[in-house]
Order: C-alpha cells, then sequence, then structure tokens
C-alpha cells in the first residue's frame, strides 16, 4: 500500500506547491487524481516517484509510505527499484532509440526473467507496436508514443504504476483504447494504478476511487461512482448541468455558482 | 603510385588510432553533453602510465596492459568524480571550460612527474615489417591498426547489444526518463568517463610505440575532435569513419604539400563538413514532427 500524509512539496525552498496532500492507494487497485491546470497533481506523482528530487523539489513536511517505509527521500532509481514506475505526462519516449529499444530499456531493472517473453507480454496489450518495433521512436505518432510509454513502464513489472495524463492530446478513439488497456492491465497484472487526469470522465470511469485536488490540497475524494454523481464535479469537470436545456450566456453568471468544497 | 600507397596506409593507421580516441570523445559526449576537450591529454596521461609499467617497472607487454587499462578507466572516473560531478545541472559551458582548463592540469601533471623530454624508446610490439607489394609494414604499424580496429568493434557492438550500452544510449536521451525507469544516471556517466579513459589509454599506448612517448602524444586528441565531429557527435562509427578520413587527409596533405599542412587540412575539412551537414553525417538529427 502507498500511503501520502500530509505531504508539502517545495520547489527551490520557497515556492510552496503542495500544501498537506494525504492519499492511499490499496495494491491492486485504480485510483483517480483529478484537477485543474496547476492544482500539484504533476507534483504529487514526482513526489512520490522521486523525480521531484531531480528538479530542485522537496518534501519538506508529512511522509509518503510504502509497504511501511519512507520512500519521500529516495532518488527516483531507487524508487523505481522499489516498484513504483511513473509514466511522465506528454508521452516521453527516447526518440532516437527504436520501439523495441525503448521497451527493453523499460526492463533494465527487473529481475532476470525471459526479456522475449516480457516484449510479448507489452505487444500483448499493444499490438500496433509490434509492427514499429524496428521503427525510431521519435517518429511514432502520439497515439503510439503513449503507448510505448505506458509499455515500457509494463516492462518493469510495477508494483505501482502512476500515469501521468495518458489522455493528453489524444484522439477521443484513441483515449478510449488506451483506457480500455489500462483496465485490462490492472485486472491481469495486479498493478495498482495512480492516474492523474484532467478527462475526468475517462479516469472516474475505470477507478474504483478518486481525489481531487486544486491549490495543492486534496478538496474532494470519494468512490467513482458517487463522485461522478456530485453536482460540483459534474459542472467543473464533466462540463454537465442542467441536462438538455439550452444555455444563454447571459444565464452563466459563473461567479454564483460557487464550488461547494472552498 | 607507391609514395600514394605508402602515405594512405599511414594515414589510414593513424586515422584508426583517431578514430579511437574519438570514440571516447563521442561517449562522453552522447551520455553526458559534455564535449571533453581534454580527451588528448588524457591519452598522453594514460600512455604515460603505461610506458611507467613497462619500462620503469620493467613488466611484460601483458602485465603492463593489464594494469594500464584498469588505471585508464580510474583515469576517467577520477576525473569525472572530481571535477565534473559537482557541476551536474550547472550550465554546460561552465562544464566545457573546466574540461579544457584540465586540459593543462594533466598536462603539467604528466611534465612535473616525467619532465619535459621524450622518455626512452620501448618496442611494445616487436620489431620485423613484411612488404605488401612495394609498400613496407612494420609490424607495430600493424598491430596498432588492428588493435585500435579491435577495439573500435567491441565498442560498437558494446552499444549495439549489451544493456548497460543501450542504458547510455538512453541516458543520451533524456536523464528524467531513464531515471524514471530505475537508471542511475550518475553510475552510467562514470562508466562513460571511464570508458573513455580505456580508449584514451590505448590510443596513447599506441601511439607512443610508433611516434616515441613525447608531450605532443596529446594532439592526437585535438584531431579526434574534428573526428568526431566529422562523424556526427552522436555515432561511434562516425566517429571511427571521421578518425580514418581525418587520418587519411592529414597524411596525404602532409605527403604532397609538407608536413606543416596536414593537420590545418584536417580542419578545413571539418569546417567545410559542418558547412554542409551541421550533424557531421551519422549525427542525429532533431526529431520534429510536423
Amino acid at each position: 500500500m502507498l500511503k501520502l500524509s500530509n505531504v508539502e512539496v517545495k520547489y527551490a525552498g520557497v515556492i510552496l506547491v503542495l500544501r498537506g496532500v494525504s492519499l492511499e492507494i490499496r495494491g491492486g487497485k485504480i485510483v483517480a487524481l483529478l484537477g485543474s491546470n496547476g492544482a500539484g497533481k504533476t507534483t504529487t506523482l514526482k513526489s512520490i516517484s522521486g523525480l521531484l528530487h531531480t528538479e530542485l523539489g522537496e518534501v519538506t513536511a508529512g511522509t509518503i509510505e510504502y509497504d511501511g517505509q519512507r520512500i519521500d527521500k529516495l532518488g527516483p532509481e531507487e524508487v523505481a527499484k522499489k516498484g513504483i514506475i511513473q509514466v511522465m505526462e506528454g508521452r516521453q519516449v527516447l526518440e532516437h532509440l527504436t520501439v523495441e529499444e525503448n521497451l527493453r530499456l523499460g526492463g533494465y531493472i527487473r529481475k532476470k526473467k525471459s526479456l522475449k517473453q516480457d516484449l510479448d507480454m507489452v505487444y500483448g496489450y499493444f499490438p500496433k507496436l509490434t509492427r514499429l518495433r524496428n521503427s525510431t521512436s521519435g517518429y511514432l505518432s502520439g497515439g503510439e508514443q503513449q503507448m510505448l510509454a505506458m509499455g515500457r513502464a509494463m516492462m518493469a513489472h510495477p508494483k505501482i504504476m502512476l500515469l501521468d495524463e495518458p489522455s493528453m492530446g489524444l484522439a477521443p478513439l484513441v483515449v478510449e483504447e488506451i483506457y480500455a488497456i489500462i483496465e485490462r492491465f490492472n485486472a491481469e497484472e495486479a498493478t495498482g494504478i495512480l492516474v492523474v487526469e484532467q478527462n475526468a470522465r475517462a479516469a472516474l470511469a475505470v477507478s474504483e476511487f478518486a481525489y481531487v485536488m486544486e491549490n495543492g490540497r486534496v478538496v474532494l475524494d470519494g468512490s467513482s461512482a458517487k463522485l461522478a454523481e456530485n453536482e460540483d464535479i459534474k459542472e467543473f469537470y464533466l462540463g454537465l448541468s442542467k441536462f438538455g436545456e439550452k444555455r444563454s450566456y447571459r444565464d452563466v453568471k459563473h461567479y454564483k455558482r460557487r464550488k461547494r468544497w472552498l | 603510385m607507391e609514395f600514394l600507397g605508402k602515405i594512405v596506409i599511414a594515414g589510414l593507421m593513424n586515422g584508426s588510432i583517431y578514430g579511437l580516441v574519438a570514440i571516447g570523445f563521442v561517449l562522453v559526449y552522447k551520455s553526458s553533453s559534455v564535449l571533453n576537450f581534454s580527451q588528448g591529454y588524457m591519452l598522453l596521461l594514460g600512455a604515460y602510465i603505461f610506458w611507467f609499467f613497462k619500462a620503469s617497472l620493467k613488466l611484460d607487454l601483458l602485465p603492463s596492459l593489464l594494469l594500464a587499462l584498469p588505471s585508464g578507466f580510474l583515469m576517467g572516473i577520477a576525473i569525472e568524480r572530481i571535477t565534473l560531478r559537482p557541476l551536474i545541472g550547472q550550465p554546460l559551458i561552465s562544464m566545457i571550460t573546466v574540461t579544457i582548463f584540465l586540459s593543462l592540469v594533466l598536462e603539467g601533471l604528466v611534465s612535473l612527474i616525467w619532465g619535459t623530454y621524450p622518455l626512452e624508446q620501448i618496442t611494445v610490439f616487436g620489431r620485423g615489417s613484411g612488404t605488401v607489394g612495394s609498400i613496407v609494414l612494420t609490424t607495430e604499424n600493424v598491430c596498432a591498426f588492428g588493435v585500435a580496429f579491435g577495439a573500435m568493434v567491441v565498442l560498437i557492438l558494446f552499444f549495439r547489444y549489451t544493456n548497460l550500452g543501450l542504458a547510455m544510449r538512453g541516458v543520451a536521451e533524456g536523464h528524467q526518463i531513464v531515471q524514471s525507469m530505475g537508471i542511475g544516471v550518475r553510475r552510467i556517466f562514470s562508466i562513460s568517463w571511464g570508458i573513455a579513459g580505456v580508449a584514451a589509454t590505448i590510443g596513447g599506448i599506441l601511439m607512443g610505440t610508433t611516434l616515441g612517448f613525447q608531450l605532443g602524444l596529446s594532439h592526437i586528441g585535438l584531431l579526434a575532435i574534428p573526428a568526431a565531429f566529422i562523424g556526427g557527435l552522436e555515432s561511434p562509427e562516425g566517429a571511427i569513419l571521421g578518425g580514418l578520413l581525418i587520418g587519411l587527409i592529414e597524411s596525404v596533405v602532409s605527403g604532397y604539400l609538407g608536413n606543416a599542412a596536414g593537420v590545418p587540412a584536417t580542419f578545413v575539412v571539418l569546417i567545410l563538413v559542418m558547412l554542409i551537414r551541421p550533424y557531421g553525417f551519422f549525427g542525429l538529427e532533431r526529431i520534429e514532427r510536423v
């Protein structure tokens, strides 16, 4: 189980980004972390994976524990070796390497098992990549790169996968495809997944539990089914309100509708 | 014709050594984006360390090599650890400045310990010669060529097929990405510098046996730089071809126009190549998708 308690993160010692974030991921579950730009979602992921240390960030208060051990002081390599792998935002592939080389590197830290077997597993989830195995990954399409980035993380057989905005900049059909694979991977490999999203609809559909962040705090949490019914979530994240009615700009009056949690 | 054949062969032999040294240069650049201008002086120090084992301690060839190569590895690691690691995350220009002035420090160190005069000549591969057609080849030249070429092939296979080599290529692409996969970037830096040290040491020994152990050996490092640029800074294969080309040009031009013209000619070629292909022949172009 991964547990964040009151985590506070500062960049460069002065910029307070997270103001006491607490959340939990139990083994094998999908948990969603929603919020608008600048809410601190990515910073939360980086504080878990240790990548924070590579960019002048620091956990200044609170603890991050994984299976009872504190991991907030560990560097990204050690955290990855414990089985927590982050898939970074924006389809980060090693551009000049081929698809298969990317995947082989993803399996760099795995316990010695057959490389071929692991590659086959990834190609099983992403059949598209099979055909592209010898292509330079920098020239793949956006969706293919996102698949490659996820497949690369799968190669390490993570116990917990941190997914940062897998839907960013992708066509709705591709988003659907990717979320279907996330669900299947979670079910078949029993990997816990913490998925950060702007696309609340997609994330709430696959997750069991969700947290909503704003201004560096968790402002709302609950089972995904319950959150999907919440009026505020509907209006601010799902873009739904008074379904089916025609709306004029005169009626919108944003200032009248306050988010109830603030 | 005979003259041309002779200088072409001499050029290729020197070129293979330039190529080897250039691989060390490329390796460091690939993993850490640092242009290591002290590569030539690492070569000098490596050569002198070998000379120390072989001539001062009077060891046989094999034990001297077995001691000199790991020393070269340690030399690379030490340089990285002492001077460059503290600069990780600082602007690249400061790292490059460090390597430039590190050259002078290394040269000073060598002349402090061994003096500024050329050292006593030692035979490494035995003396002997044979002829191919009308061209005379000495055993030393042939061995130097063989060793340099063998080392290059080993390094290329290493990058292509081993996990560590692959990890080095990955580090060259983006530090955060490989860190997120659990690969220790610092360890990879150390190993790259270590291998660069070994490549420099091998190059130094080969050059030393043919040209004599003297401070001028460091100029080879200067020629490894155009070799690396012409081949493309990210490509070990390119470094070799660049090295052979530089060796050839140097040798042919000095053969026909006199010694003084050889080295400047290589730089003229470098400038021309840069104008036509800024990434060198095999360098990685920036991938931009539209």
